[in-house]
């Protein structure tokens, strides 16, 4: 008995100490090249890859809520996108900073809720609704843009968002970051402590359990989808300051990323398991991959392969994982 | 008292001259960001920074090129990351040709900013932080495009100007060069499509081209391609409907290796010619000349020529058709 309590402590213990031991093995292996070392561990740099996590974490924040779910969202990147080119029609236009905020982060909770709502009422799968909304959001940022990009005014106060001040000091970083972190918080105590959260843990396990329990998944889900679709509004007004344009072609593929961390960081594709602190290490994590193969010179192909292969060994030994607890 | 001065004078020059030319043993890493990597016209900026490279080693300067694009061809965002990493890497200096003119503004800003010096290449950035822009006439190339096309056109006929990227400074030129030119010598030629964009892959430019075909096969008498991937697809997009081998007159740009044999064959009838090996090399040098303290020129045109079967044999013509990729790149 206290052997069976001792290996249910261990696995608890790997499983939170999990994607740090990842961060801490990949911050390593770029440490050991002479070369790198002295750059990779500057304060500027660690700016650098802050910042260039601030997308794909907030992303992933809304990723996470809604894989915990047992759902997918293919349409990430493109609403990134379509928030950025919004964003900057409405400067353009000269909308103030806030209104601009808010409508972006409306039309985002918008595109989510249409997705919601079509998987929850016509019992569609994610895959297939948030694959074709990927598409058609696309369109739309493109339709909306003209065909090309958005400059933004040049002293539009949201262009400091992600800026880089004192490029060589860690401090002060852009807004961004803390907003990304403050989030992180904020979004992490949501799933933990509130019955929202509850529901889309319960909802990711057994959805025909929680509705028998009396949980009204439908709505529960609208409203996941809706979150998450704020969240990535958000991350579109980010991809805006960092551009200082509105692009239609940005963030192709974004969404891979997005699932990546947060699959690397400890969420199970099937649902019911998953944590914040997990998905933004698993987007540090890439942030450091693509930062460290950039200083090392490695080719573009060295890093695909890479992340790649770091994302099957995340996977693999979150599976080996799962299997050990439930001995 | 006199010889004393001039003694004086002489000693003083020959040490400054000497400390001007001392090779202090460093080494510079030169970081250059091409806009991609596939496409012919980077490899040979590449083959050209190399060779800038072996030329400088000879003469005992250690001067080391990092080649990197972004992951994928047209990103913005990855192009801006591979900047801000080479800043955070501390590299001597970063040579740059913008997928944005206004994206890479702020990234080039805080590389200057942490002491980095960036010599922007091929494009245009709307920015007066950089040392220097080494790039052809792009202007200068669309005009010349535009003024055989009258010729070719007899002053009359259809046109379509098959457009590249929005923010592509460097192919934006080339689209405006041929319009301006082709306003002021022959009015009375008609542009029936000038809004369409190829797109950075070979594959985004043939649909653009089949679509385009598609509508204006029968009525178009000349295209104009702004770069390589796009003259390429256009050209085989012709072919297909059966009007290669000149029945429409089709002028591109850049001398990929696939375009050569397009005009060998006659479906292409001029090509405009970038320098791509010179733009490297000067871009690698001057950035040296740059950080041994020397004043580079603020603007350095690489030249640009169009070339028609009939003077594409001509020696010189044929070194900028066939740059020797394979003696610097292995």
């Amino acid at each position: 008995m206290a052997a069976l309590t001792k290996r249910f402590k261990l696995a608890g213990l790997l499983n939170a100490v999990g994607p740090f031991f990842g961060l801490l093995l990949v911050l390593g292996l770029f440490s050991l090249s002479s070369e790198v070392r002295p750059y990779l561990f500057t304060g500027g740099n660690f700016k650098i890859i802050l910042i260039q996590t601030v997308i794909v974490a907030i992303g992933a924040l809304g990723m996470t809520m809604i894989i915990v779910s047992g759902g997918i969202d293919l349409s990430v990147g493109s609403v990134v996108a379509l928030t950025s080119v919004l964003g900057a029609t409405l400067l353009v236009k000269g909308y103030s900073t806030s209104v601009t905020i808010v409508l972006t982060l409306l039309a985002g909770g918008l595109i989510g809720m249409v997705n919601g709502l079509v998987i929850a009422s016509f019992r569609m799968m994610p895959f297939i609704v948030t694959l074709g909304m990927m598409g058609v959001v696309r369109g739309v940022a493109k339709w909306l843009a003209g065909n090309q990009t958005v400059n933004n005014p040049p002293d539009a106060p949201l262009n400091n968002l992600m800026a880089r001040v004192s490029p060589t000091e860690l401090f002060p970083l852009p807004p961004g970051v803390w907003i990304a972190i403050g989030l992180a918080v904020v979004v992490s105590l949501i799933i933990r402590q509130t019955i929202f959260g509850r529901y889309i843990f319960a909802i990711g396990s057994n959805e025909a359990t929680a509705r028998l329990c009396g949980v009204r998944v439908p709505l529960q889900k609208v409203m996941i989808y809706s979150l998450a679709g704020l969240l990535f509004g958000l991350a579109g007004l980010m991809q805006l300051s960092r551009l200082t344009q509105g692009d239609p072609t940005v963030a192709v593929g974004l969404e891979l990323d997005i699932i990546a961390a947060v699959v690397i960081g400890g969420a199970s594709l099937s649902g019911g398991t998953g944590s914040i602190l997990g998905s933004m290490i698993g987007a540090l994590i890439m942030a450091v991959l693509r930062n460290g193969s950039n200083q090392m010179g490695w080719q573009n192909f060295t890093q695909e392969i890479i992340i790649g292969i770091v994302i099957v060994l995340a996977v693999g030994l979150d599976i080996w994982r799962q299997s050990r607890t439930k001995d | 008292m006199k010889s004393l001065v001039r003694f004086g004078l002489a000693l003083a020059l020959i040490v400054f001259a000497g400390c001007g030319k001392k090779s202090d043993g460093k080494t510079y890493t030169v970081a250059v960001i091409p806009k991609g990597t596939t496409h012919e016209f980077w490899k040979s900026i590449h083959a050209g920074a190399v060779k800038a490279q072996q030329e400088l080693a000879a003469k005992g300067v250690q001067l080391e090129v990092i080649w990197k694009g972004p992951l994928r061809e047209d990103d913005r965002d990855q192009q801006i990351q591979v900047v801000e990493n080479f800043t955070s890497r501390k590299v001597s200096g970063i040579v740059l040709a913008p997928l944005d003119s206004q994206a890479l503004v702020n990234p080039v800003a805080s590389a200057v900013q942490a002491g980095i010096p960036v010599i922007v290449m091929d494009s245009g950035l709307k920015s007066d932080k950089y040392v220097s822009f080494v790039a052809t006439d792009n202007f200068k190339g669309g005009q010349l495009a535009g003024e055989y096309m009258a010729k070719l056109l007899n002053g009359k006929g259809n046109v379509i100007l098959l457009r590249y990227a929005v923010g592509s400074a460097s192919t934006e030129e080339r689209e405006k060069g041929f319009l301006d030119a082709l306003s002021r010598t022959s009015p009375e030629i008609k542009l029936i499509s000038g809004d369409q964009y190829a797109g950075a892959t070979r594959e985004t430019a043939y649909q653009a081209s089949q679509n385009l075909l598609n509508r204006f096969g029968n009525e178009v008498n000349g295209v104009f391609c702004v770069n390589e991937p796009s003259t390429i697809a256009m050209t085989k997009a012709l072919r297909d409907i059966g009007k290669g081998g000149g029945k429409v007159k089709m002028i591109g740009f850049d001398a990929g290796s696939q375009s050569v044999l397009d005009m060998k064959n006659g479906d292409v009838q001029a090509l405009a010619v970038q320098n791509p090996m010179l733009m490297g090399y000067l871009s690698v040098t001057t950035m040296l000349k740059h950080l041994q303290g020397e004043k580079v020129e603020n603007r350095i045109d690489t030249g640009v020529v169009l070339v028609t079967p009939e003077n594409m044999e001509q020696t010189e013509i044929k070194d900028l058709l066939h740059p020797p990729l394979d003696k610097y790149l292995k």
